[in-house]
């Protein structure tokens, strides 16, 4: 993986009360050049995550920053789905492609 | 007699709150029958009612006893699950960082009406899994 590829991590059940723990890992690292979201060991999320994890997307656009968010659990999945935000990230299932849709965007 | 199982819980509000009652929430319906998506989905729109409940309900109203309450059992042939606090309604789709809770439970459960004559109570009805 490229050096130049910074991963935010979160897992359990991401909900309203760890709102303040999500707004803060969700913040652009300095020097990145691209950031993988790594939410594959989520268990449960809610639309709190969601509204922080659009937040967080949406800033990364506004900077050119190419993002990819990793996401397994079924309920997730849904949850982007219902609220019609599923064209609004680049989601994979698999880390190593969202790794590899990284490395394309980050190429000199 | 026949009563028929049921599920009421009444916590403080506070978002600390939510996830213990989603977890009851989620042992009574895998208790009665409900597995897979429709399990997850119904979780999904009560956490959402929840939490916007925990979130929004109370604002400045002193007045008000700050609790929310969760009501579940099965009621003419439907799931019915109630979650309902004493504070003020706001519309919540339009306060900033809640607005997919209100969408996503629309999306979710095939009734919903939203009463506000004492406190807020969102009313969800589901089907039921047929066995």
């Amino acid at each position: 993986m490229s050096d130049a590829i910074e991963i935010v991590a979160l897992g359990g059940e991401l909900e309203i009360s760890r709102k303040r723990e999500i707004r803060d890992a969700f913040t652009l690292p300095d020097g990145a050049r691209a950031v993988l979201v790594d939410l594959s060991t989520v268990t449960y999320a809610d639309s709190t995550a969601l509204t922080e994890l659009l937040r967080f997307c949406v800033t990364a656009q506004r900077d050119r920053m190419p993002i990819a968010v990793v996401i397994r659990t079924r309920q997730f999945s849904r949850l982007v789905q219902y609220a019609g935000l599923a064209g609004a990230f680049a989601i994979f299932e698999d880390r190593d492609a969202a790794v590899a849709y990284l490395n394309e965007r980050v190429k000199p | 007699m026949n009563a028929s199982p049921q599920l009421r819980l009444r916590c403080p509000a506070q978002s600390r709150s939510v996830a213990p009652i989603r977890h009851a929430l989620r042992a009574f319906l895998q208790a009665i029958g409900f597995d897979g998506d429709c399990l997850d989905d119904v979780t999904t729109a009560a956490g959402e009612a929840l939490a916007n409940a925990v979130e929004h309900a109370y604002g400045d109203d002193a007045e008000s006893v700050p609790f929310v309450e969760l009501h579940a059992r099965i009621a003419r042939g439907k799931l019915a699950v109630d979650v309902s606090d004493r504070g003020s309604f706001i519309e919540r789709e339009r306060l900033p960082g809640r607005g997919f809770g209100l969408r996503i439970i629309r999306a979710v459960a095939p009734q919903i009406r939203i009463d506000t004559a004492r406190g807020t109570s969102v009313r969800m009805r589901f089907h039921i899994p047929k066995r």
